[in-house]
């Protein structure tokens, strides 16, 4: 202390107080800016071109930062092609992710006693809690299309080729692990959705042949998801995948700035790669060019997702989950309708007869000894992955060139509409129009479904309280209560979609009888507490009996349906 | 075409870049302000209000699958199984959410804490030993940690359900519990039963009715529908509408009860305990089964059952 005390005398004595405080305040400076004086920035922010030696390139050497990022860019890579800033914005929503995943974690307690209710705590207590929380959701689904899209791109692009093949490797692990991260997430609310998405998630893994009753216990730590489960679901999510991303980022990133991005295919000669040999004339630096351009792609994506969860976006939360009841309809997290629309297979290949779809049922259970569910779930859908990461190992072809890559390109666009497809058929009503893949149960029981899902809301909670009129009301096309106007649109719409199930047969062949008639009941139970019952009253297509269908809902003045 | 590289090759310029970064800036900050707003009117509760009113509706279907059987539907409690819930004296009477009138009940027993933590406390442990011989029950103890069927938010939900009659508590009509201590005073039963009844009730039973029929103290059948009350039931049926547009002749209780053991398939009861009644299933046949003079005591006895 003394010793720096008197050698900053002695520099005042001999150089004068303003030039001391000068040097040291340029030194701090750039000691922040690793290697940038403050000359050189006012530079950058007045756009004035690099002196000569450009120390803009400091930093890149000197700082941490921005030794993960290239010094320069060749200019063909700097346009929104090829690069679509994908790769970009898929580090800001792993970052977006990590970020709100913090300050969620303050809060949240991973036991099956608590989680729950640190979930409403957070939603209703915690400043911003519901805000970061939805941030959070939506960061979380937006990531996984980014993150695919990017994947698709560096595809088309082609890449993945020599000498990239390792970056796409790395990047398929992202993609593993950003799928696992969305999944594990998927437990922690610890409500119904939750809960039997995983529970159904994780018995795919427990049909397995041989190892899949272990994976299963080492998942749920015990024969059901309770605790353990969720510890576990717990730890995945904040520790190990985080940490895997994290790694593997690093390395995806390292290659990057070692191989720089790709230029567009056309413009380098076939099996040559130029990325790294960039004429001066045809550099552009990283800063300020690319940081600044990068600065705003990334306001404008943190903008939208801000404003969406400001306004229109609310993560679900269903009610606590219950391994006594399962709800009509459970379906695991959209991205992964692929997988189960793999299970149904082979009932959603188009146009064949269901008689053979279930005598390749019976083969596959009776003679290869597997049933068609581990086949398809266990076997295949891990394979997708494998598939993916050996692409450029196995693809021989060293031209980049849209032109030479048709095979390939072919084979990547099937593979993406068989996604597509098998996505839709993964979900319970099925492909549209053809019906492939439906599961649903009695025609009563879906409209049932429609109107007053098990979880979540139906039109029919979503009808005003107030103009819940107290009453009982027959279904009709002109239903005509005073002073309840939406209350009489959804019974018209109740009415149209009785009408539609009586003369269209759902894709099991099923109609709702000619004589079906409905109700709506509504009671006031309690001051600003009604129930809200619907009654179907139907000719079942399979027993010819009378049949009745109800199912009821409590709705509360205050609570948003 | 050109549209489509004018896209790809697109790179915005400074200016441009500076412009839409800052206005995305003030749309992410002012995303963030509105927010924060928000939560600040969340200290005057509106999004409590929100959770709360969920919380409340999962109470009422906990309520009407656990409780109603014997406390109620309406809360109003049912004789000998369960007291009201939904009375002045039990929840004393809140206005906007203050507590206007103390709860009686609270006061009676001595209880130290408020009258959620009570519910809470009974709903969990259940009462080990009957507060009164008026209750033909024991309490069941719901709570998971003692091996009943809730979980500790789903009795916080049903507590919220009770509580939020408070603010409207029902004034007469309800059965309460007695104060502590209380002598017991039996209502008088309905009066025993005349030789001719008795022999009309082992005739029930010796046919099987038991099976499908139930009546209080006697048959816990439940495919049929509940003769607990058939004397005042039948007095109701043979008015209403639907029975007269039936085949169904009779006017008087005795020849509806007659009617119906004797031809059950003229006209079908409404509601059975596990829905709408079917046709066919009450044999047909009784007619010629049971003799004339059984059936006799037998409908002597279910019109007596009121
Ligand atoms: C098997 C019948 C039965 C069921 C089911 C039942 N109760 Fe009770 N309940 C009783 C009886 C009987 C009493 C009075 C017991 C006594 O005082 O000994 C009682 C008393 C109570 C009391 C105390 C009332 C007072 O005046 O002190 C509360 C609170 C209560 N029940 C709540 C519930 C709730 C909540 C449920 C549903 C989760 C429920 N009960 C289900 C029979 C039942
Ligand atoms: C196999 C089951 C079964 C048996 C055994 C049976 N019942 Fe029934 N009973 C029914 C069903 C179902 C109904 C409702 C349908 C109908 O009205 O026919 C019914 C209806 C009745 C009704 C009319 C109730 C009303 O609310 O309208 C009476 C009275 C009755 N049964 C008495 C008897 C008696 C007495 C016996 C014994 C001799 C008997 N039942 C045996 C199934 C049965
Ligand atoms: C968390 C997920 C990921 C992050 C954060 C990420 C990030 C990046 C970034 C910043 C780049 C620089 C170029 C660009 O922006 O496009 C890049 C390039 C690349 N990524 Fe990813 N990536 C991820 C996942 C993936 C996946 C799933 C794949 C493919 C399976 C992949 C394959 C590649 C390849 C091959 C390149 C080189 C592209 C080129 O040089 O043109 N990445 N990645």
């Amino acid at each position: 202390m003394a010793i720096i005390g008197k050698r900053l005398v002695n520099q005042v004595k001999t150089t004068g107080l303003k030039a001391t405080v000068a040097q040291r305040a340029d030194e701090t400076f750039q000691r922040l800016t690793t290697g940038l004086s403050w000359d050189d920035v006012r530079g950058i922010l007045r756009g004035d071109p690099p002196p000569k030696p450009n120390p803009r390139v400091k930093p890149h050497t000197e700082g941490f930062w921005f030794h993960i990022r290239p010094t320069f860019y060749h200019e063909a890579t700097t346009t929104l092609y090829p690069t679509f800033r994908l790769g970009l914005l898929s580090a800001l929503f792993f970052a977006i992710e990590i970020i709100t995943g913090i300050y969620l974690m303050i809060f949240y307690t991973p036991s099956p006693e608590r989680a729950y209710s640190s979930m409403i705590d957070i939603i209703t207590n915690v400043p911003f809690g519901m805000f970061v929380r939805d941030l959070h959701r939506l960061g979380a689904e937006v990531m996984v299309v980014v993150v695919t899209l990017h994947m698709l791109r560096t595809f088309i692009t082609g890449s993945y080729k020599k000498p990239r093949q390792f970056t796409w490797f790395t990047g398929v692990v992202l993609l593993i692990m950003t799928l696992g991260l969305s999944f594990s997430g998927y437990l922690l609310p610890w409500d119904q959705l939750a809960f039997w998405a995983v529970t159904i998630g994780t018995s795919m893994a427990d049909a397995a042949p041989g190892v899949g009753p272990t994976v299963n216990l080492l998942l749920r730590g015990a024969p059901d998801i309770g605790a353990g489960g969720l510890l576990r679901f717990y730890l995945l999510h904040v520790v190990l995948l985080p940490f895997i991303g994290i790694v593997f980022l690093a390395v995806h990133y390292y290659k990057v700035v070692r191989w720089g991005i790709s230029l567009p295919p056309e413009m380098e000669a076939v099996g040559e790669d130029s990325a790294r040999k960039v004429s001066p004339d045809k550099r552009v630096n990283f800063l300020p060019d690319i940081a600044t351009n990068e600065i705003m792609y990334i306001a404008i994506a943190m903008a939208i997702l801000a404003i969406s969860c400001a306004t229109w976006y609310r993560a679900p939360l269903e009610t606590h989950s219950n391994p006594l009841v399962t709800p009509n309809h459970t379906v695991a997290p959209w991205y992964f309708y692929w997988l189960q629309g793999l299970l149904k297979i082979p009932h959603i290949i188009p146009f064949l007869p269901a008689d053979i779809a279930n005598g390749i049922d019976k083969f596959f259970a009776n003679v290869i000894g597997i049933t068609p569910k581990v086949l398809w779930g266990i076997i295949v859908g891990p394979l997708v992955f494998v598939a993916l990461a050996v692409v450029p190992y196995v693809d021989p072809n060293p031209s980049r060139r849209y032109g030479q890559r048709k095979i390939m390109l072919t084979i990547g666009g099937l593979f993406t509409a068989l996604i597509l497809y098998l996505s839709l058929a993964g979900i319970p009503t099925g492909v549209p129009i053809t019906g492939f893949g439906f599961v649903g149960g009695a025609p009563s029981a879906e409209i049932g479904q429609e109107f007053m899902p098990d979880e979540g809301d139906g039109n029919l909670m979503r009808i005003p309280f107030d103009q819940m009129v107290v009453g009982d009301y027959q279904v009709t096309a002109d239903a005509n209560v005073a002073n309840a106007p939406e209350l009489n649109a959804i019974i018209k719409e109740l009415y149209y979609d009785m009408q539609r199930r009586m003369n269209t047969a759902d894709p099991n062949g099923r109609k709702l009888s000619a004589d079906t008639v409905a109700q709506v009941k509504i009671a006031e139970i309690q001051p600003d507490l009604k129930q809200i019952t619907l009654v179907i009253n139907y000719t079942d297509d399979q027993t010819s009996a009378a049949q009745e269908f109800s199912k009821f809902k409590f709705i509360h003045r205050d609570s948003e349906h | 075409m050109s549209i489509i590289k004018k896209i790809v090759t697109f790179k915005p310029g400074f200016n441009l870049r500076v412009i839409v970064g800052l206005i995305s800036v003030v749309g992410f900050l002012s995303a963030c302000a509105i927010v924060g707003l928000g939560d600040l009117s969340k200290a005057l509760g509106a999004q409590d209000a929100k959770y709360t009113a969920r919380s409340i509706e999962a109470g009422a279907k906990v309520y009407f699958e656990q409780c109603a059987r014997c406390h109620g539907a309406d809360g109003k409690g049912i004789d000998s199984q369960g007291p009201a819930l939904n009375s002045i004296a039990f929840l004393g009477k809140t206005d906007a959410g203050r507590e206007v009138q103390k709860s009686q009940r609270i006061l009676d027993i001595g209880w130290v804490g408020n009258l959620d933590s009570y519910i809470r406390a009974v709903t969990t442990s259940g009462i080990p030993l009957k507060s009164s011989n008026q209750w033909e029950v024991i309490h069941p103890a719901f709570g998971q940690a003692v091996g009943g069927n809730l979980r500790d938010d789903q009795i916080t939900d049903v507590s919220r359900f009770i509580l939020n009659w408070a603010q409207n508590p029902a004034t007469s009509g309800t059965i309460d519990s007695p104060k502590p201590g209380a002598a017991f005073v039996p209502k008088p039963t309905s009066a025993p039963l005349t030789p001719e009844q008795e022999a009309g009730k082992a005739v029930f039973l010796k046919n099987g009715c038991n099976a499908c029929h139930a009546i209080k103290g006697v048959a816990q059948g439940n495919i049929g529908p509940n003769l607990s009350a058939i004397g005042t039931d039948a007095a109701a049926i043979i008015t209403a509408a639907d029975y007269k547009a039936s085949q169904g002749k009779a006017t008087t209780v005795e020849e509806f009860i007659n009617e119906s053991i004797t031809a059950p398939g003229v006209y079908i009861a409404a509601k059975c305990p596990t829905g709408a009644c079917p046709a066919n299933v009450m044999p047909p046949n009784f007619k010629t089964t049971i003799p004339d003079a059984d059936i006799k005591s037998l409908v002597a006895y279910l019109v007596s059952l009121k």
